[in-house]
């Protein structure tokens, strides 16, 4: 007689198992940056270091996660349709020719909000509900 | 620990300096890093081995090695440790120093500075390098050594080889400008080259030798094409009468030495890129053309184009790569036993080859890729430029040459 309840308990923590591990990824940015709005290719020439500026002139500052993080690697594949190992090789290519160095890499999406809502420049990727007023969406990836 | 032969010989001393920097670039960024500033170290890797199917020449990875693989496996060839330091003193200006151990020009795997630069960024889209720096004469010049960063075993032949310039001591400035979706890049270089080029046993000095160069490239989503342009005036000459008396023993006439000479001439290089990298998609296409300012090297015109596609933790590839010489001087010095040595030397720096290669990466383990490569060398048996130690009266043209290599970055 259990079995309905705990069958519907199951569905349950599918639904919010999957919630949480495919919740949307949004791009954020400092509030205070001026930054409303970026397309997809704009994204991709911020956090690949080919433009290290936003169209308003401010300094862009991307910052990543460690590869353990899930989340990078579900940013990469909907922003560019790539896998860790070429987006690290294409960093060891920019950094092994001395031309740049790797964005910032921080431990948790959390982390990400906290640093981009303390620098100005700030522009990093998280989880949707994560997003609070101290950041603003300015693109959402979508598959 | 590292060490030399010959008591406190030049390059002795050049590694011990090298040691030092690299010492004062560590504690340097050890107590920078109390200031809030970030120093790094990384390294990349390979370890490969590499066979062919003749010994008639011997196959290089490009031609500021000395020996190359023949028909055993030799790891020689492409393996390869790399050590990079970053300092990053704020957020305009970072110190770069990178220590490289290959097999090179004399014979040995003795480590050497590759670059050591200061950059400066005046603003975020402009930076300023001085010091020793790469070159990138071509598209992906001055990666080559890094085989994590590459889909095949080692940058194709036909069109690399005879790029055997690595590093100048100099200056470059790159400025990018977003336009429309996409970002255009430009950048100039000029400085002093560095290194040798071996030669049989003799080396090709073309240390000092005034290199200057430019591209302008667009980048767009996936979509990446530059256009570079560079020269080289060599300070030297080919040592050429010490190699023939000493292989051949044969004297170079003065009249032939005239004409074969590379001092003060000019060599000039074109090239045209293209990559599109989108998706688990990825293509290449690069053409270029170099005209030779000496008799002594003929013109040539080369390109290649590269497929993969990524299926899961593996990335199969195919490729055909190509290279012609073109002009090819045609001595008359009014002296018989002249035109001959001269024609000698001619027919050394002929390519006429064309190559079919394909293999796969895979993915293997974070940072840590495995590649498996084949090459299908077909030629004339005139072409000689890109082989080392060849026995011209054997050599047919055509070989096949087996690769298996690990690159890794930490």
């Amino acid at each position: 007689m259990f079995r309905p309840l705990i069958k519907a308990l199951i569905i349950l923590f599918a639904f919010l198992g999957a919630g949480v591990a495919s919740a949307e990824l949004v791009v954020i940015v400092n509030a205070r940056s001026g930054v409303a709005a970026m397309t997809r290719n704009e994204v991709i020439n911020i956090f690949f270091g080919r433009n290290r500026q936003f169209f308003n002139g401010v300094e862009a500052r991307p910052v990543d996660l460690e590869d353990e993080d899930p989340v990078r690697a579900r940013f990469y594949r909907l922003l560019v349709g790539k896998e860790l190992s070429e987006i690290n090789a294409y960093w060891s290519r920019q950094v092994f020719t001395g031309r740049m160095q790797a964005p910032l890499r921080l431990g948790s999406t959390e982390e990400i909000v906290r640093w981009v809502a303390a620098n100005p420049g700030g522009i990093g990727f998280v989880e949707l509900p994560r997003a609070d007023a101290r950041v603003r969406v300015v693109y959402e990836l979508r598959r | 620990m590292l060490s030399y032969e010959g008591g406190v010989s030049w390059r002795g001393r050049r590694l011990r300096i090298v040691v030092l920097m690299l010492c004062s670039l560590l504690a340097a960024g050890g107590v920078a890093a109390d200031a809030g500033d970030s120093f790094s170290i990384n390294g990349f890797g390979t370890l490969g081995a590499v066979r062919t199917t003749t010994d008639d020449v011997e196959f290089v990875r490009d031609l500021s090695q000395a020996r190359g693989a023949t028909d055993h496996w030799t790891a020689k060839t492409d393996s390869v440790l790399g050590l990079q330091a970053n300092w990053q003193v704020n957020p305009q200006w970072q110190a770069v120093a990178q220590v490289l151990s290959r097999y090179r020009y004399d014979r040995t795997f003795r480590p050497e500075m590759a670059w050591a630069f200061v950059k400066y960024d005046p603003s975020p889209n402009i930076s300023l390098r001085a010091g020793r720096l790469g070159t990138e004469f071509f598209m992906l010049a001055d990666s080559r050594w890094v085989g994590y960063s590459i889909l095949t075993v080692r940058p194709p032949g036909d069109y690399f080889w005879h790029l055997p310039f690595y590093s100048i001591h100099g200056a470059d400035a790159a400025l990018a400008l977003p336009l429309g979706e996409g970002v255009l890049r430009g950048k100039v270089f000029y400085g002093l080259s560095r290194g040798n080029i071996p030669l049989a046993r003799e080396q090709w000095d073309i240390r000092r030798s005034p290199m200057a160069g430019t591209y302008l490239e667009y980048q767009w989503g996936g979509l990446q094409v530059r256009a570079s342009y560079a020269n080289i005036r060599f300070r030297n000459d080919l040592p050429l009468a010490s190699v023939l008396a000493r292989e051949k023993g044969v004297v170079l006439p003065a009249v032939a030495a005239d004409y074969l000479k590379t001092r003060g001439t000019r060599t000039h290089y074109y090239s045209l890129g293209m990559v599109y990298d989108k998706g688990p998609f990825q293509a290449q296409l690069m053409l270029n053309h170099i005209d030779q300012g000496t008799n002594a090297l003929s013109d040539s015109n080369a390109g290649y184009l590269l497929l993969g596609y990524r299926l899961g933790e593996v990335t199969p590839f195919v490729g055909y790569s190509r290279v012609r010489s073109r002009n090819i001087a045609n001595p008359s010095l009014g002296n018989a036993a002249a035109d001959a040595v001269a024609t000698y030397v001619i027919e050394d720096s002929r390519a006429e080859q064309s190559t079919v290669f394909a293999g796969a990466r895979w993915d293997v383990a974070r940072n840590v890729a495995i590649k498996a490569q084949w090459d299908g060398i077909r030629g004339e048996s005139s072409s000689l430029f890109p082989y080392r130690k060849d026995e011209r009266a054997r050599w047919g043209g055509r070989m096949d040459v087996f690769s298996v290599s690990m690159d890794f970055i930490f």
